[in-house]
């Protein structure tokens, strides 16, 4: 028994140098919380040389202009442009009827392009929507250039409505920076099919700043390489946008408003009648791993493509925009004058016109079912301030057949809504006039001034409502070696451990099971060690 | 006596087989962050900067880079670099411990994981210098005080710019040596 006690002692005195060690150290774990450059492109391939053309030979001084001449010879263009959202900034749910669209939903970032249009228009593919009254079937109002410029020359900027420089201007005001007008004549000459810095001078920059608003479009999709986007790599198979979104008719496939959250069937070779061209399975199919991963290509009954095949979106240091804190606006400096803040990484946080952002690159994606239908609460929609407010609802779920687990970016947001009437509410932001919120920083007036152009009614009380806008992320395709390893998602704190609805090895235990497991493993070592007992005691009787 | 050793053998054993599980936590923390990389990497590069005694940025590195260059995507990792020439300076004029020079500069690791949230890594300074004598112990254990300071952060504060330019370190790429600072 001493012994024993010695024998305990001893390594007791051992452990006790291993005890006195770890207290020179900290603990591992503790808390701090204490706390658009024109692409290189290819020769054109087109039949046509539109320099040899003398209706293009002119001195064009207006956009218009261009766009009659353009129609000599593309009668059907604009008609067909006149059809798209693109133009009408307007689309409905072909299975709810609802009206989207920008003309028609408050989002989080920039809220309404209503009463606003003189700025936002820069982005519309068309000339002098300025207010209400703007023509939408004036032929020679659509914007051909914006898409069809090959010389990175053509530039609208805020506050002309859509048209391009005429004049050599000063952008932004009081910069020292100068923005020489378009050359109509040279550009109109030089018109070819849509490139990334086409579709990306709108679509990188959506939201007021590069990358703000999709997080997985932005301007390093210019010349990206291939561990950004293994299908756009400037080096390897170099698409353009609309190598995915097919165009027919001047209609742009693949919108979020009408996505194809679950394509199933094999790869739908271009040309075949297709209603999602942009989807992965269009090219890949709905078995796109070799044939002897049988287990990966089951995968696709369930989960989306970019679920494991984009790892992380704003795979960059531009970032994108996690939240937009419009309460925050109209808040001044020490001075009592309007200031602007950075973020540590030189992205916009603070503006005393716009409130206040956070920002983040390489962005994990918030996962959820999608089916590619989403309710969109649109202007003059009734609220409930007491809980969050969903832009878009999306839909989906585990028990249909529609539904993919798709990653998503959610941006979340603060912004100002009736306390009376329960909606959100329109602002006048933009413009040197009175009542324009980054002019004379004041929420009444702009709010008024929105609200009368949208024509909706206002009790004059106002506060902030947070809500939640999300996007299916789709671009920045990682290679096939950056995708998801299997423990990233079964384990029990990975990546879908949110995901409700579907069985999932490593993340999911039955406790019968798991019990009855281990009650075997013990049984057994028992077992193990009664027949070693046995054993010994056997040999030694028989020594 | 036999088993007064046969004891004190096991006790060694056991501190060996726990030492060997635990060494690699005594040596470096993980602790969690609760900015992003980008402010916490200009939180912590502030913090080096006005804690005085001698410390100075001497680089920021970004090994995702070499990676991606390499082929590969990683998760952003944000390496900073900076020294006091009033901690290296005794350990470098030692010829006995000049080899510690191979710790210099003092490196704070901040990245994301795939949880997203964002982590700082460091070594245990303090820990590590008791094992290099005296001299080294007490160097390091004013390093690993001025560490603490380095991880304390004001969120009251608003985030102060990254500084990407730093002597020797480069501009957040996978540049070459670090010579400010030391």
């Amino acid at each position: 028994m001493l012994s024993g006690k010695i024998i305990l002692l001893s390594a007791l005195v051992s452990c006790a140098m291993l005890t006195t060690m770890s207290t020179f150290s900290a603990p591992a774990q503790s808390d701090a919380m204490s706390a658009a450059t024109p692409l290189t492109r290819q020769k054109s391939a087109s039949t046509a040389d539109h320099s040899k053309f003398k209706e293009l030979d002119q001195a064009f001084k207006t956009g218009p202009e261009v766009t009659v001449a353009c129609l000599i010879c593309h009668t059907e263009a604009a008609k067909q442009v006149q059809h798209t959202k693109h133009w009408t900034w307007e689309s409905v749910d072909p299975k709810t009827g609802q009206k989207r669209g920008k003309k028609n939903i408050i989002n989080n970032y920039c809220t309404s392009p209503v009463s606003n249009e003189k700025d936002c228009m820069a982005c519309h593919a068309g000339y002098g929507w300025q207010d209400s009254s703007f023509d939408f079937t004036i032929e020679k109002n659509v914007d051909c250039l914006v898409c069809h410029d090959t010389t990175a020359t053509y530039r609208k900027l805020p506050g002309d409505a859509g048209h391009p420089i005429y004049e050599r201007r000063e952008f932004p005001p009081k910069s020292g920076k100068f923005v020489d007008p378009a050359d109509l004549k040279k550009i109109a000459q030089n018109i070819g099919k849509p490139s990334r810095s086409n579709c990306g001078s709108c679509h990188f920059f959506g939201a007021g700043a590069n990358g703000a608003k999709h997080g997985d479009l932005d301007s390093s999709l210019q010349h990206p390489n291939k561990y950004l986007d293994v299908h756009m790599d400037e080096k390897g198979l170099n698409f353009d946008c609309t190598t995915c979104h097919a165009t027919s008719s001047h209609e742009v496939s693949g919108s979020r408003y009408n996505m194809a959250a679950a394509t199933k069937g094999p790869a739908h070779i271009r040309g075949n009648p297709d209603s999602s061209p942009a989807a992965c399975q269009s090219c890949h199919g709905n078995k796109p791993h070799p044939q002897h991963m049988t287990k990966l290509n089951q995968h696709t009954a369930k989960i989306a493509c970019q679920t494991c095949h984009i790892p992380e979106y704003a795979r960059n240091d531009i970032g994108t925009e996690l939240s937009w804190d419009w309460s925050k606006a109209t808040r001044m400096g020490e001075d009592g004058k309007p200031f602007v803040r950075k973020d540590s990484a030189g992205r916009r946080a603070f503006d005393s016109k716009k409130g206040e952002w956070v920002w983040d690159s390489y962005v994990i994606p918030e996962y959820r079912w999608l089916n590619g239908v989403s309710t969109y609460t649109v202007i003059g929609d009734k609220i409930d301030p007491g809980k969050t407010v969903q832009i878009n609802e999306v839909g989906g779920s585990p028990n249909d057949p529609d539904s993919r687990i798709w990653p998503t970016k959610v941006h979340r947001g603060k912004q100002p809504y009736d306390t009376v009437n329960n909606t959100l509410t329109v602002q006048h932001t933009a413009g040197e006039d009175d009542t324009a919120l980054w002019h004379n920083y004041d929420w009444q007036k702009a709010i008024r001034a929105g609200m009368k152009a949208a024509n909706l009614p206002y009790s004059g009380n106002f506060d902030f409502v947070s809500t939640e806008l999300t996007w299916p992320v789709t671009h920045m395709v990682a290679p096939k070696e950056d995708a998801l390893s299997c423990a990233q998602c079964h384990s029990k704190n990975g990546r879908l451990k949110d995901i409700q609805g579907v069985y999932m090895p490593s993340r999911d235990a039955n406790k019968l099971l798991d019990t009855a497991g281990w009650a075997l493993a013990l049984l057994t070592l028992i077992g193990v060690l009664i027949h070693a007992g046995i054993r010994i005691l056997t040999s030694k009787k028989a020594g | 006596m036999l088993k007064v050793i046969g004891g004190f053998i096991a006790g060694m054993l056991v501190v060996a087989v726990l030492g060997y599980n635990f060494m690699g936590s005594l040596m470096f923390r993980e602790i969690p962050s609760p900015f992003g990389v980008e402010e916490t990497v200009a939180r912590i590069q502030q913090n080096i900067q006005s804690t005085g005694n001698g410390w100075a940025l001497s680089g920021l590195r970004n090994p995702g880079k070499a990676v991606e260059a390499d082929g590969g995507n990683t998760l952003p990792v944000m390496m900073i670099e900076a020294c006091s020439t009033r901690y290296s300076g005794p350990i470098l004029k030692d010829d006995s411990v000049r080899f510690l020079s191979i710790l210099m500069p003092c490196k704070i690791s901040v990245y994301k994981k795939n949880d997203g949230a964002t982590y700082i890594g460091m070594m245990n300074a303090g820990l590590m210098g008791r094992m290099f004598g005296p001299m080294v112990g007490e160097t390091m254990g004013h390093v690993a005080e001025d560490q603490e300071k380095f991880v304390q952060f004001d969120a009251s504060k608003p985030a102060p710019a990254m500084i990407k330019a730093t002597p020797g370190g480069g501009a957040g790429d996978s540049g070459s040596g670090a010579a400010g600072g030391c």
